[in-house]
């Protein structure tokens, strides 16, 4: 019974991931630029959950609170606008540089972004609400944490949508063919700067939805970000650099090393086999799973 | 448009002139001022105790006659090197830096005691790390107790109060974890209750199921955790989400009031920690009217690294205001002397080492201030 009980939650924890990954994909393919400002738009998402919550609370009646999920569209709109600031001010200017320039430009727009949080709602760990409730539900013999469930549905709706539009729509045909060539896709007439501040919008406020999910279960700090750009980073490396599907399964397979793989060795020894696997995948699929040879990007 | 009168541009070129001559030497005119720097973390992962650590030092100085400035280390040495050398070294002419508030990260510390030699400052800070007292120098004073203190107080109210005899450690893999889990299993091990499990954390994982469900496999009856807020929060709700029904006692992350303000009360129920210092928790009218006080000027809570902090400046304005006019006064007084603090009695054990006592406190499951259940005074026998 603890093993379902910890795939439950490697699969709500991969799911909150893999809407961290996706987001960070979706910038890479409009952009092939690495937004390392990402990891802080998912702290962002969990603080605008805060703030948020804050600013409603006062207009209920006391001692009602405020769901999470009803959160859940401010989220996504607050930080799609911090996306666009991304691209305004740290990609658009630099972007016919050299790679390297947009490393640094985001990495600075994330520090901003951290100390800004820091002074505007201090360095102690916050709690976002509930999506639905709090405490634990009992299924099936296992003892879940009422956000588990939410987290996993939330999590597939949203990706659920998003390759909807993707692959459904002329939006998302568009979005796929400036990932594949952008050159071509400009001289064919699509606008390449509103599909770059959309994939940054997009991939922002899937970062912020992540935000979130994370921030009731496991808190939110100002400095959280680094570690949160580097599970993107190996999930998009696993997965396959530009792949929707790949970062998925990359979130996923984190997921199962942090919480699978720690429970019958040590979390340190956990940590060293993921990133074992991870030269592993490299030696065999340089590309990643579903990287670049297959051309199945977004 | 006429142009501007010559005679208009000339006063204003000798206006600037004047300007500029004045800002390079003013400072060189101004009497002596006796300053305590504040180098402190108040960015990175370990702002939340730092800004504590400032909140503290400027309870203190505010008033005191002594003029300070605030200075963020951040977590990198450097920056904490570059802070102190800009605090000590450069444009301060006619200024007496007396001490300076050092930062409390253990890494910056051990970078900055050098430069406190070489400059003959005394540092007074908070910083847990055990080697900072280890370096011989004269110049470290550190006045939140270290892992041997708090360790000790640890290890014995699991074992002599709640009976626990087959402990379960959890730790950060830190500096700071591993430091505390050596004294951990030194101190239960000594006391006849040796770990069954240790297991240590990197900061960033989120799921404990995995570590709780190790622990309790393990046949454990206390779970000793050392880990910093946020981990410490997540322990405890997982431990209660799961039914691990055996008593909990964390370390001093525990007794932040915003560590307690991420769990319900009735999470806390039972609940454990040990601290130098739990001001919320005293009753006694000098306390209460530091937290008063304290909460007035910073809108929050004040954590036992403020009192610390505290009372570690409050010593050196002591000795200012009884005639050490020095940095080399301020050492001799701090080294010598004994100092009655809101939070315990300071002295130094020779290398530095001011505090030497502990608290346990509990959570009662009704609200989110602990009850000071216990005191261990003394630990280390200098007093």
């Amino acid at each position: 019974m603890l093993g379902a009980q910890l795939a439950l939650n490697a699969v709500a924890l991969g799911a909150a991931y893999a809407l961290v990954a996706i987001g960070f994909v979706l910038v890479l393919n409009a952009t092939t630029a690495v937004n390392f400002a990402h990891g802080e738009s998912v702290v962002a998402g969990g603080f605008a959950a805060v703030a948020l919550t804050g600013a409603l609370v006062t207009l209920l009646p006391a001692g009602n609170a405020i769901p999470g999920i009803v959160l859940l569209p401010g989220v996504l709109a607050l930080t799609a606008l911090l996306g666009l600031a991304i691209a305004a001010l740290a990609y658009l200017p630099i972007r016919n540089r050299p790679p390297v320039s947009v490393f640094v430009t985001t990495i600075a727009f994330g520090i901003i972004v951290t100390n800004g949080l820091n002074a505007a709602f201090g360095a102690a760990p916050r709690a976002a609400p509930a999506l639905l409730g709090t405490g634990t539900i009992e299924f099936l013999g296992l003892t879940a944490s009422r956000q588990s469930l939410p987290i996993i549905a939330t999590a597939a709706l949203l990706i659920g949508a998003l390759a909807f539009v993707l692959q459904r729509t002329q939006l998302g045909r568009q979005f796929r063919a400036c990932a594949q060539d952008p050159e071509m896709a400009r001289a064919l007439g699509i606008r390449l700067t509103r599909i770059t501040l959309l994939a940054f919008a997009l991939g922002t406020a899937f970062a912020g939805a992540a935000g979130l999910l994370l921030a009731h279960q496991f808190f939110v700090t100002p400095s959280d970000g680094a570690g949160l750009i580097l599970k993107a980073y190996i999930a998009v490396v696993i997965g396959g650099w530009g792949s929707l599907r790949g970062a998925t399964i990359g979130a996923m397979l984190i997921a199962f090393f942090e919480v699978g793989v720690a429970s019958f060795s040590s979390q340190p020894l956990a940590e060293g086999l993921l990133y074992v696997a991870v030269l592993l995948v490299l030696l065999i699929r340089p590309d990643g799973i579903f990287g670049e040879p297959q051309r199945v990007r977004a | 448009m006429s142009p501007l009168p010559r005679i208009f541009v000339t006063t204003l070129a000798v206006m600037a002139v004047i300007a500029v001559v004045g800002l390079i030497y003013f400072p060189r005119l101004l009497p002596d001022t006796t300053r305590i720097p504040v180098l402190v973390p108040i960015t990175g992962f370990l702002s939340l105790e730092g800004t504590s650590q400032r909140n503290g030092a400027e309870l203190a100085l505010r008033d005191s006659g002594v003029a300070f400035d605030v200075d963020d280390t951040g977590t990198a040495p450097e920056t904490a090197v570059n802070a102190f050398e800009r605090a000590l070294a450069s444009g301060r002419d006619g200024e007496n830096v007396i001490a300076v508030v050092a930062p409390m990260l253990g890494t910056q510390m051990l970078a900055l005691v050098p430069l406190a030699d070489e400059f003959d400052v005394p540092m007074v800070t908070v910083s847990g790390t055990a080697r900072i007292t280890e370096l011989g120098s004269p110049n470290v004073f550190r006045f939140f107790p270290g892992d041997v203190v708090v360790k000790a107080a640890h290890a014995r109210y699991a074992v002599e109060e709640l009976g626990a005899k087959r402990p379960a450690v959890i730790f950060q893999t830190t500096a700071y974890g591993q430091s505390g889990r050596a004294e951990l299993d030194r101190n239960l091990t000594a006391l006849g209750a040796p770990p069954v499990f240790a297991e240590g954390l990197d900061v960033t994982v989120k799921d404990m199921l995995p570590v709780l469900s190790k622990a309790q496999d393990s046949g454990a009856d206390a779970l000793l955790l050392h880990l910093h807020a946020g981990p410490t929060a997540l322990v405890i709700r997982q431990a209660r989400t799961m039914g691990l029904d055996i008593p909990i006692i964390a370390g001093s992350a525990m007794h932040q009031p915003e560590t307690a303000a991420l769990l319900e009360p009735r999470e806390l129920d039972g609940v454990c920690a040990e601290s130098g210092a739990s001001p919320i928790s005293e009753s006694d009218p000098a306390m209460r009217a530091f937290v008063e006080q304290y909460r007035d000027a910073f809108d929050r809570e004040p954590d036992a690294f403020a009192l610390a902090q505290y009372d570690g400046v409050q010593m050196v304005l002591r000795a200012f205001e009884l005639g050490a006019r020095t940095a080399a006064n301020v050492r001799d007084w701090l080294s010598t002397q004994k100092h009655e603090g809101l939070a315990m009695t300071y002295a130094s054990d020779g290398k530095g080492n001011m505090a030497h006592s502990a608290v346990i406190l509990c959570y009662a499951g009704d609200s989110r201030v602990p009850a000071i259940v216990k005191r261990y005074e003394n630990l280390t026998g200098v007093l």
